[in-house]
This record gives C-alpha cells, sequence and structure tokens, in this order.
C-alpha cells in the first residue's frame, strides 16, 4: 500500500475540518460552459488533504450530483458508468431507505423538493467573520459565472453553558471514532478500524472502503466512473439534512425516565444513555455502564475502544441501541468481519439555535411547549462519505436502521432515527439489579425526520480540473 | 452429514427438462410460466404442505459464456433446479408434498424427463434420488427447531413482547395474577400458519455489488 497522494484528495474526505461554523451553498447550472468556467475559477480555492502547517481560517469543496455532471455535459459513456445509485439520486431511493411518511420527498424543503441542485460547494470556517468572508469572495465568483445560487445551509456547532460543544439538539456529544482506512494519515484510535482475529487489536480498513480507485475489503475495486483517472482519489457523499424534534424528544425522556429506576435526574441520564449507546456526555456505555466518565472520553486510546462480544444480551448497551446498530462491532460474531464492508465516514454539524434544558429535569412540558420546541427549524446537517452507497450507507440505513432482524430485534427500528409505526418498541434488556431495570418503550414517535439531501460525487484535484477543462475522455 | 445442518435438511435436485422440438411452448417456457404465478404467501405449495423453511425452484438453460480465455461449453440439457430447507429427509418430505400438493407437483415436473408422477410414490422417490445431488454447503437461518417449533417461538416472542410493554411497573400480585392467565391464553392459541409472516416490508435493493 503506497501513501495517498493528500494533495491530490479533497481535504474533507481525509479529515473532519473540526470548524465550528460551515455554509453548504446549493448551485444550479444553466450551461456547461457557465460551469466549467466557475469550476475552474474555484479549482484554487479547493482545500485540499494535504496536511497544515498553520490551520486556515476557512476552506473550500465541491461536490456534484449526478444531475450536475450531466449539466457539465461529461461524455455519455462517463455518465452512464457512475454506480445506478448515484444516478437515481436520494429521493428516488426514498423506499430502500425507509424514507415514508413524514420523510417522504414531498415534504422536504423546496430546494430538495424540486431537485435542481447540481452541486455542493462547501465552506468550513474557524469563525462566523472568516465564514462570511470566504463566502463573499465565492459568491462573486458564482454570480459572475452565470451559476445560481439556489439555497444556502448554515451549520455551526452548538454553545451550551457558554461553551463551544460537539453536542446536538438533543443533548448528546457527537463526532467519536470514524474509521481509519490503509494509507489515510491521521492518529488512529483503538476501536476505529477493523477488528484483528485476536479480538482486541484494530487495523485500518482498506482504501477501498473511503476511496475510488483502490482495492475494498473484498479485495474488488468499488464500482467507479470511466475513466480510472476521473474515480481515483474521489468518493461519494450522502447529504441529510435531519429535522430534531426537540421537544417530542425531551417530552418523550421524561415520560419514560419517571418509571425507569427509582426516576431519579441520575435514573434519566441513564435511560438517555440506553438509547444511543453513550452517556450523553459521550462515555460509551459499554465501558462505563454504571456512571459517565470524562476520563475515558477524553482519553483517545479509550474512546472507542470497546467490543460488545461480552455483553451479547445487551445488559450493558442495548442491542438496539444507536451507536450499536450503526457500527455492531463485533455484536454478530465472525470477529467482527460481517462490519467490515458497511463502514462509512460521517461529517456533520447541527444547524438551528439550541435551547438549553430547563433547570428542572423533570419539569412536564405541555402539549403546546413540545409543539413549540419541535417547530424550531433545527437539526443536524449529516453527510456520509463512502466508495459504495449502496452497499455501505444504504445498507446500514435499510437493514441496521430501518429494521432490526441482524440484531434479533424483528421488525424494530433505530430509536432517534427511524421512521416508526404502530406496535414497535426500544427495549432495553438490563439486568436483575435495581440500578440497571429492563424497560421496554413504546408508542414511539418520530424524534427526527430527513428535510432533505442528495447523492454528489466529490471526485479528486484532479478530476475537478479535467471536469472543469473538458478533458474527460472515457475511451 | 452434508445435506444436513442441526436438525433442518438443505435437499438439491437437477432435474433434466424435457427437449422436444415439437413442444410449443418449449417445456422450460412452460415451467417458467406456471412458476410465475405461484403463490408466494399462504396459498404456496411449500406453504400448503408440511416442514418447509425456505425452498426455491428455477430454470437452469445453460452455463453461460463470457468470452476467452473462458472455454464454450454446454449443458446437455435444461435443467429444474429445487432447493429446499426442510424438516426431514427426502422420504418423509416428499411424503409431505405429494400428500398436500400433488396437483402442483405434477404441474412442474411433467415437463421434466422421465418424471413418473405422484400415483407411485416408490417409483417417484427412485426418481427424486436420482436427480439429488449433495448440497455440501448451506445456511440455514434457525439450524435447531421444525417449522411449526420456528412459528410458536415467533408468536410467543410477539406476545410476551406485548404483554411485557403493557405491563411494566405493574404491582407484583396483579402482574402475576395476569401472566398466569396470559400464559393460559397463550397456549390455548393455535400455531400460526406458515407462510404469512409479519406486516409486509417493501424490501428493495438495486445498487452493482448487491
Amino acid at each position: 500500500m503506497s501513501k495517498l497522494n493528500a494533495t491530490d484528495i479533497q481535504g474533507f474526505v481525509l479529515r473532519g475540518y473540526n470548524m465550528p461554523c460551515a455554509r453548504y451553498c446549493f448551485l444550479h447550472f444553466p450551461d456547461a460552459k457557465s460551469a466549467r468556467h466557475l469550476l475552474a475559477e474555484l479549482l484554487p480555492s479547493i482545500t485540499t488533504g494535504q496536511l497544515w502547517d498553520h490551520k486556515p481560517q476557512s476552506t473550500v469543496n465541491i461536490a456534484f450530483t449526478f444531475k450536475g455532471l450531466a449539466a457539465l455535459e461529461l461524455p455519455i459513456a462517463t455518465l452512464i458508468s457512475f454506480p445506478v445509485e448515484f444516478q437515481q439520486g436520494m429521493k428516488a431511493r426514498a423506499n430502500i431507505l425507509g424514507d415514508i411518511g413524514k420523510n417522504a420527498p414531498e415534504h422536504w424543503d423546496e430546494v430538495w423538493r424540486e431537485g435542481h441542485v447540481h452541486a455542493w460547494l462547501a465552506i468550513h470556517a474557524l469563525t462566523p467573520a472568516a465564514l462570511d468572508a470566504r463566502h463573499a469572495e465565492l459568491a462573486a465568483l458564482v454570480a459572475a459565472s452565470g451559476v445560481r445560487l439556489l439555497a444556502a445551509q448554515d451549520a455551526a456547532s452548538l454553545v451550551v453553558d457558554g461553551q463551544l460543544t460537539t453536542k446536538e439538539h438533543f443533548g448528546y456529544t457527537d463526532g467519536f471514532g470514524n474509521p481509519d482506512y490503509l494509507g489515510v494519515c491521521r492518529s488512529t484510535q483503538p476501536g476505529q478500524g477493523k477488528l484483528l482475529p485476536d479480538g482486541k487489536t484494530w487495523a485500518p480498513l482498506a482504501t477501498g472502503e473511503l476511496l475510488l480507485g483502490y482495492a475494498d475489503e473484498a479485495g474488488e475495486l468499488p464500482v467507479a466512473p470511466v475513466p480510472h483517472i476521473l474515480a481515483a482519489n474521489g468518493t461519494f457523499m450522502v447529504y441529510r439534512k435531519l429535522h430534531e424534534n426537540v421537544g417530542t424528544f425531551r417530552n418523550f425522556l421524561n415520560t419514560w425516565a419517571a418509571r425507569y429506576g427509582d426516576a431519579s435526574d441520575f435514573a434519566k441520564e441513564k435511560l438517555a444513555s440506553k438509547f444511543i449507546g453513550r452517556w450523553r456526555d459521550g462515555t460509551p456505555i459499554e465501558s462505563s455502564p454504571d456512571a459517565p466518565n470524562q476520563d475515558i472520553v477524553k482519553d483517545p486510546n479509550r474512546n472507542t475502544d470497546f467490543t460488545y462480544g461480552a455483553d451479547t444480551g445487551g445488559s450493558r448497551c442495548p442491542v438496539g441501541a444507536h451507536i450499536r446498530r450503526v457500527n455492531p462491532r463485533d455484536a454478530f460474531g465472525f470477529g467482527g468481519r460481517l462490519v467490515n464492508r458497511r463502514r462509512v465516514t460521517r461529517r456533520g454539524l447541527p444547524y438551528g439555535p439550541y435551547t438549553p434544558e430547563p433547570p428542572d429535569p423533570h419539569a412536564q412540558l405541555s402539549e403546546s411547549d413540545i409543539a413549540a420546541l419541535d417547530a424550531v427549524d433545527r437539526g443536524v446537517v449529516f453527510m456520509v462519505l463512502n466508495a459504495c452507497i449502496s452497499r455501505q450507507f444504504e445498507f446500514v440505513q435499510q437493514q441496521w436502521i430501518s429494521y432490526g432482524n441482524d440484531a434479533h430485534l424483528g421488525n424494530d427500528k433505530d430509536l432517534l432515527l427511524g421512521t416508526h409505526q404502530h406496535g414497535e418498541r426500544f427495549s432495553i434488556q438490563g439486568d436483575a439489579t435495581p440500578a440497571n431495570p429492563p424497560l421496554f418503550c413504546t408508542a414511539l414517535p418520530n424524534f427526527v425526520e430527513l428535510r432533505g439531501g442528495e447523492y454528489f460525487f466529490l471526485p479528486s484535484i484532479t478530476a475537478l480540473a479535467m471536469i472543469a477543462r473538458e478533458l474527460v475522455d472515457p475511451r | 452429514m452434508s445435506n444436513q445442518n442441526g436438525s433442518v435438511y438443505g435437499l438439491t435436485f437437477l432435474c433434466p427438462i424435457l427437449n422436444d422440438a415439437a413442444a410449443s411452448p418449449s417445456h422450460d417456457l412452460q415451467i417458467r410460466n406456471y412458476l410465475s404465478k405461484l403463490d408466494t404467501g399462504a396459498g404456496s405449495p411449500f406453504a400448503i404442505a408440511p416442514g418447509t423453511h425456505l425452498a426455491r425452484l428455477a430454470v437452469m438453460d445453460d452455463v453461460i459464456y463470457v468470452g476467452s480465455p473462458a472455454i464454450e461449453e454446454h449443458l446437455q440439457s435444461k435443467y429444474l433446479v429445487f432447493e429446499t430447507n426442510c424438516d426431514s429427509d427426502l422420504e418423509p418430505y416428499l411424503r409431505g408434498l405429494v400428500g398436500a400438493v400433488t396437483s402442483h407437483i405434477d404441474a412442474i415436473w411433467q415437463h421434466c424427463t422421465g418424471y413418473p408422477g405422484c400415483a407411485d410414490f416408490s417409483r417417484l422417490l427412485a426418481y427424486m434420488k436420482a436427480c439429488q445431488i449433495t448440497t455440501s454447503f448451506f445456511f440455514a437461518a434457525v439450524n435447531n427447531k421444525t417449522v411449526p417449533q420456528t412459528l410458536v417461538a415467533l408468536q410467543t416472542q410477539q406476545a410476551v413482547a406485548q404483554f411485557i410493554a403493557s405491563h411494566q411497573g405493574m404491582e407484583p400480585v396483579q402482574l402475576q395474577r395476569e401472566f398466569l392467565d396470559f400464559i393460559q391464553w397463550l397456549r390455548s392459541q393455535p400455531p400460526p400458519a406458515p407462510g404469512v409472516g409479519g406486516p409486509l416490508r417493501a424490501i428493495q435493493t438495486g445498487g452493482h455489488n448487491e
């Protein structure tokens, strides 16, 4: 495995920038010429994966929908070589993804309902001022090119009690544990790659699970467009705007906390931890089931280093807890090998204003309080990077979030992300001790609603230049 | 024991399809036509007859030539492929099929070379044995329970989960009383019918690699 050329890979693919502000601009190309012109103008600004001596004030990245590549007039032989799911786009995959009911495309934001998005132009920044400054530069280029700016989505880290956090609106600390990949230079942590046969040691996943043009965990090249040089060092991105119903969540947690254990403040936090598999401060409950532990959260050698093999019954971490569903590690046996081709890299930031928790943790919310909290436009901009959308993201979404069979949970879905139907439940297995009781939560509401999104191709720097200069030749 | 995984059998048959130039449509097309209209729910012959966990019927036309350097080869016949995961070995399983769905068996296999019909069971058994090949390796989703045991287990799991969900936190004396009533009710329930299953899920896939 040779070292990757980080200067040819968009920086957003190789690392989370860990910047608190972002703006995702959605562009529409009226014609190929103006789109290519804009792309050529943007090329010097695109942030690569090259390591920084000094962290920049802001970064710029770009990705295209299938319609965008068609508008750029890529050769037809190239266009039809893209994977089917990318050609179809996320809206057409709604049934596969379980995007039904309130999550169905007819309820999405206008920009996603209409389906005119051709490109995602992303700015991440250290400060709001740096974000606005970079946005002004780019907006001028966009306007001058004749390309249309359809919409922009702002996102920002939440400030809780005056502190910048990595929390989302339900109060959970987010952003642990993206996979390691061969050749990707980053500080690795135990628990982040694939489990080796000894059941304890972790190794990076094959590069081809993230990047096109490299062997994946099956030793195959991921399905990719031709020519090879257009695909290599690129990847596919899933963009999903996930609205969070904060009132519904807080009311649900309060209602069931009153029936959980001794119904104390601590029991409420423990119940919240069972939903996700981490205490809201980020401590993995598999490692620390009885209390949150900031020593573990802050220790990169411990905060993602755990397995479920000694907890098959789910008494520490429920079998259906979110982090156990989406990354079952060794929970399905075979030394964890069943999950190695289902891993994804996640990026994301919250959007919308944060409403602090009420001082009294057991204060009951009225129906109008719940509706008012739910109505606020807020949630998470969730992005996935993977080499194969159908094998990785769509599989996890369909089989592990929207279905429970692999986890022996029948038709039950992920508590927070599932589109629930009558008769579903969330099971907390617990044990016989009073501090860790079992509980079945029923009458599940929908906590998260999809407000839109799309599938994007995030090309390499070389490929961006080829597209800008009309040099893509599939022969 | 390569046709067996735990208590479940995995049986495989390759039955040559009649090659009759005068038949129109050809026998393989007639089988395909019949299979495409078979009920896959409670009316499936494998739901009506006892003991099938999973069954698959397919028409194998030929081996596909994929181009040089592969060697071009052809089968001497088209085949009806029959694979089944079932509760018993061939003889009792076949007896169950013949007893319950004779007309389906005859309608499908009448297009196969040498098929003797269901009327003479010993000849039918000899025919199926002649067509049987060793399965060698197969996956059994449940390999230690019969079909009725599996269905009852699913029914029990559903009912107990619903009972817990609606009774958790109840005062112990009342809980015990209601639990005893519940168990009595559950034991009185008939086993669920095969091929019915739970709520329908729109399972769809569609990528290159699926």
